[in-house]
């Protein structure tokens, strides 16, 4: 049947069995590559444990008793990797690394890696990382932070943790999660290093090396040689990385486990001892074709398969253990065949496990566990600006929020700060300005142009106990890195049951209206983007002074709560001071007369007219504040409900801040598409709430250039005609 | 087909009144090991167990000492060991509680010389341990966990800490193992609310084991024994800390600076080497070596600790070794038969 999972022979036992060992492919010793031979061994018991897991997995999968089978078997060279490191030196680890995982437990006493392992394949609720969400390679004890089926998405975050250690040595930081002489190691495949988040990643190393900056990182690709069905050319791997600037390329080869642990070792003191980023470039085979489900002899003839089949790592490791320990091959089989009924007894025990059973328990981790952390506040650089007479005048949106963040670091010594232009220009709207005079580089910085390499950086540097806020240019620039979002920082707690999180304070300028940059990419106003992703929060001042409270907000609730929050500026704000007429300052807010706050949850209300509710965000709440004062000139009364949080939306207190009012109009700048309008309106069914509703959003359009972003945005004039229609409207009904 | 067991080796006061003369009852064709110990014994001049184990009544002052006690349970246990029958079990792996992790070793070639190993810790611990230990359970009195009783253990740890040294010695299943110097056990037999109409009990002749108090204790050992007295067992074994030794990985080196180090002065976790028992060898059955099977709650309460095989009480424990044991322990006479050759 298509897409079940096969079971699988082992072919490895019938080449023991055989006594049917390869050749030799490297001539290392034991001493060279830093191995006893008792360290050997148990690296050897590491791969064959791994090897059983993956054919036990695949017996349970053909039997519909496990749900997971995509396995490391001719990767476990990954086991002398794991051996080469410290249990605390962080590993991202891509879905070939069971080997890795093992070994590493190994060396920690208590830990029950085969039974761990076990659980996760048969998806029980039990399994200590997930607790049975996902197959995924993790544990918080060994530094294994989850991955799922990662196609390389997890190769920034790794940028960004190293970079969190050596930001932590330079700072003396002594609550930091990792030592700050340890090392990140991030593994991957050879067809996903093709994936352009892998090339973003590794040229974002390569760089922090080319420019002398610590980084201590190493990428081992594991390549195999295909991708699924699709071959990688020969020679690619080595070609593409061998000779990059500031990136220091080591071979391995990956079928003899000596030369693995060679190989690792020397990559090991690049990123410890010299504190460079290394690319582990390690050769090894794939058996047992792509998952369970993958019929391998579609695509690849049997020469080849049989080819691969006698080059397994693990016969090589047969050889190496009988010429190294003279333990004869009889006595290998003996061990394997150990390792194998322990395995199977754990696999079969584990198919007893509990596993989920509701939506409310397989969703519960999305929200992070609340951590009562104390947030240690910082000095500031001696030649930090005073910003007391800023905080004591009226100022803009964009001031606001730079003073706002003054706090938050003030307050908060792990918030750190980065994106394009933040540092010396002050951020591209004005946003973080005087922030480097007044906490130095190490704490605002700027990075390079990737938007997956700025969100990288932001998970990595919460990885390591900082609270980053990244800010990225324009709303439409953050679609390229959206997975660092979506795939990423949203599932980390999902994937680990609450164990690991990623908080941070995601800071983007977006949305239309703007006047001096036109266009849709610095205009863009769908949001959608953001709104179905689970556990994100997305928020939207309309304001300074909304900037301000919603600011504290989100740097709570990404302290204290661990959120991921998308803090939405309209960009068409920043500079506004007045309201309804010229000079009105109505925009413009003192820092220091803002004591309200603006919890997750509530709405901003303005007004208290009874004839007619605006429920709006962001520029509609200034649109629509112009508006509501034409139509109390016409006579109709009106209350503006700003939401604020548009993920998720506010609506008890909507519906409470709507009251008795019959009239409702949704007033939403974004493309109607996928607005918050839609779920607004599917709220108010969902609550059976009844009203007189009426809506206006964007057009679904890009902006044009020019005056003609006018005709597909909501305007003053849209909202006034829509308020009058609407009290007309009831006029009308109530005169019939 | 045989059933993969894991063997699990008692510790110190597991030989009591009713176990006079287990070793002659049971030993049978182990007069070679017994005759072996006892030669060791009197060349040290110490009383040989046989004569021990046939003393026409128990004393605790004499049957209970370091020095007598060890060699005493390390006979029993390797004779029972020894009486396993191979061609119904499977033997996967072994560990064994504090004393019982010198008579893994021994059982399964980690020592060149087992009573060497525990006649010398024996007298080691005679001549130079101090302070005591007392246990009450984390658990009630059907072994589900209590917080209340977690509550009060960690006060008294706290207390005992106030007014002298207090340590916890051993993690033994659903009971707490606690250690003190006397004004640390003084102020924690004072804080610890009385349960079950027994705990907290004072351990008679125990010493502060598995704590720093007994640092100079592994300084002893280590000068007293060298490290060949170490090998590579023979089958995978777990310590107390829950590491599993494999033969083949296995650095005798490594095996002796923890057995005498780290195993000595800090806190042995029998609970999590059961834990790993079962999670990593998931065995058809557990075999309690004697002598005495007290240490069958502890490790039924770990069991229970994890919903092992579906156990979640005292109760379910009980109806199913009615029904068919999990944990065998051969120092009771209605389970040994299961154990060795008829």
């Amino acid at each position: 049947m298509a897409g079940a999972i096969g079971a699988s022979t082992d072919r490895f036992l019938e080449r023991l069995k055989a006594q049917r060992l390869p050749l030799a492919v490297t001539s290392i010793s034991l001493a060279e590559a830093g191995l006893s031979k008792t360290t050997l061994t148990g690296i050897i018991e590491s791969q064959m444990t791994s090897r059983a897991l993956d054919l036990q997995a695949r017996r349970l999968g053909a039997e519909k008793r496990g749900f997971y089978s995509i396995g490391s078997s001719g990767h476990e060279a990954n086991a002398a990797c794991a051996h080469a490191l410290r249990i605390n030196d962080m590993a991202f680890l891509h879905y070939r690394s069971g080997a890795f995982y093992v070994e590493r437990a190994r060396k920690v006493p208590g830990e029950t890696p085969i039974w761990n392992m076990a659980l996760s394949f048969v998806a029980s609720s039990e399994d200590p990382i997930s607790g049975g969400r996902h197959k995924v390679l993790g544990s918080k004890p060994l530094f294994i932070p989850p991955q799922t089926s990662t196609i390389a998405s997890h190769l920034p975050k790794a940028v960004g943790t190293a970079f969190s250690i050596a930001l932590a040595r330079t700072q003396k930081k002594d609550d930091a999660t990792l030592p700050l002489d340890s090392v990140i190691y991030c593994s991957f495949g050879d067809a996903s290093a093709n994936h352009s988040t892998s090339q973003g990643a590794i040229n974002a190393a390569a760089q922090f090396g080319y420019r002398g900056l610590p980084l201590p990182l190493i990428f081992a690709c594991e390549d195999n040689g295909i991708g699924i069905s699709v071959k990688t050319p020969q020679g690619w791997i080595a070609g593409s990385f061998a000779n990059r600037p500031g990136l220091r390329y080591i071979f391995g080869d990956g079928r003899d486990v000596v030369d693995a642990h060679r190989a690792a070792r020397e990559a090991e003191q690049c990123a410890r001892g010299a504190r460079k980023p290394a690319f582990l470039h390690m050769r090894t085979v794939r058996l047992m074709g792509h998952a369970g489900s993958d019929i391998e002899s579609g695509y690849r003839d049997r020469e080849e398969i049989e080819r691969e089949a006698n080059d397994d790592p693990l016969l090589h490791s047969v050889r190496r253990l009988s010429e190294e320990t003279g333990v004869s091959l009889d006595d290998i089989e003996r061990l394997y065949a150990g390792i194998t009924d322990r395995v199977t007894r754990a696999m079969e025990a584990a198919t007893e496990r509990p596993k989920l059973t509701t939506a409310h328990e397989v969703a519960q981790p999305i929200i992070p566990p609340s951590q009562q952390r104390v947030a240690r506040g910082s000095a500031m650089t001696a030649a930090a600006p005073n910003d007391d007479r800023a905080k004591s005048e009226p100022q803009h949106m964009s001031r606001l929020i730079s003073l706002t963040l003054a706090e938050g670091m003030e307050r908060n010594r792990n918030v750190v700060v980065f994106g394009e232009d933040v540092a010396k220009k002050g951020g591209v709207y004005g946003a973080t300005t005087k922030l480097q005079p007044k906490f130095g580089p190490a704490r605002v910085f700027d990075t390079i142009l990737d938007e997956q390499t700025i969100l990288g950086l932001g998970i990595g540097l919460a990885h390591n106990g900082y609270l980053p806020v990244p800010e990225i240019q324009f709303l439409a620039y953050v679609h390229n890195a959206e997975d660092q979002l979506r795939g990423e920082a949203a599932s980390l707690s999902f994937f680990s049951n609450g164990q690991y999180t990623n908080p941070m304070v995601v800071r983007i300028a977006g949305l239309a209206y703007q006047k001096g940059f036109g266009g849709h990419f610095h205009n863009d106003n769908g949001v959608a983007a953001f709104r179905d992703i689970p556990g994100i929060i997305l928020a939207c001042p309309s304001s300074g002074k909304e900037a301000v409270m919603m600011l504290r907000e989100a740097l709570h609730l990404a302290h204290r709560e661990q959120r991921v929050v998308v803090f939405l500026e309209p960009i068409a704000l920043y500079g506004t001071k007045d309201l309804i007429s010229e000079g009105d300052g109505a925009m413009s807010a003192i820092f220091n007369d803002i004591n309200d706050d603006a919890p997750l949850g509530s709405v901003n209300i303005i007004g208290d007219g009874s004839d007619l509710a605006i429920i709006t965000y962001g520029n509609g709440t200034y649109l629509s504040q112009r508006a509501a004062h034409q139509l109390k000139e016409s006579g109709i009364k009106s209350r503006i409900i700003d939401l604020r949080w548009l993920t998720p939306l506010p609506m008890d207190e909507v519906i409470e801040a709507i009251g008795k009012r019959k009239n409702v109009l949704i007033v939403d700048e974004c493309r109607k598409t996928g607005s918050p309008s839609e779920e607004i309106i599917a709220e108010f069914s969902d609550h059976k709430v009844n009203y007189n509703l009426a809506r206006i959003t964007g057009s679904d359009t890009f902006i044009p250039l020019g005056p003609a972003a006018n005709s597909v945005l909501i305007s003053e004039d849209d909202i006034i005609a829509a308020g009058k229609t609407l009290v007309g409207k009831k006029k009308s009904r109530a005169a019939k | 087909m045989k059933k993969s067991a894991v063997v699990i080796f008692p510790g110190r006061g597991t030989y009591g009144k009713e176990e006079l003369g287990y070793l002659s009852q049971f030993s049978g064709a182990n007069d070679a090991l017994i005759a072996q110990v006892d030669e060791w014994r009197r060349e040290h001049g110490r009383t040989p167990v046989f004569e021990l184990d046939n003393a026409k009544a128990y004393s605790a002052k004499t049957h209970a000492s370091s020095i007598n006690a060890s060699a005493l349970i390390y006979a029993c246990a390797q004779s029972d060991f020894a009486a396993i029958d191979r061609d119904k079990f499977d033997i996967v792996a072994a560990c064994g509680n504090s004393l019982g992790w010198y008579l893994t070793l021994a059982a399964t070639g980690g020592t060149t010389n087992g009573i060497r190993l525990v006649d010398t810790m024996g007298a080691l611990m005679e001549e130079k341990a101090n302070g005591g230990q007392l246990i009450y359970p984390f658990v009630d009195e059907d072994w589900r966990p209590s917080r209340t009783n977690e509550k009060a253990i960690g006060e008294a740890l706290h207390n005992g800490k106030t007014e002298g040294q207090a340590f916890l010695s051993i993690r033994l299943g659903g009971m707490a193992v606690l250690a003190g110097n006397e004004a640390g056990m003084a102020a924690m037999e004072k804080s610890l609310p009385p349960v079950e109409g027994r705990y907290p009990f004072r351990l008679a002749r125990h010493s502060a084991f598995h704590t720093p108090l007994l640092s100079h204790v592994s300084k002893a050992a280590f000068d007293t024994m060298p490290v060949d007295l170490f090998a590579t067992p023979d089958i995978p074994i777990i310590d107390g800390r829950g590491k599993i030794w494999t033969p083949g990985a296995t650095d005798p080196r490594a095996l002796y600076q923890y057995t005498l180090g780290e195993q000595i002065y800090q806190t042995y976790d029998f609970s999590k080497s059961i834990e790993v028992a079962a999670k990593e060898f998931a065995p058809d059955c557990l075999i309690l070596a004697g002598p005495g099977s007290t240490l069958g709650a502890p490790i039924a309460q770990e069991l229970i600790a994890h919903k092992w095989q579906g156990l979640t009480s005292k109760a379910e424990f009980a109806a199913r070794q009615k029904r068919d044991p999990f944990l065998i322990a051969m120092g009771r006479d209605d389970q040994r038969a299961q154990a060795v050759k008829q």
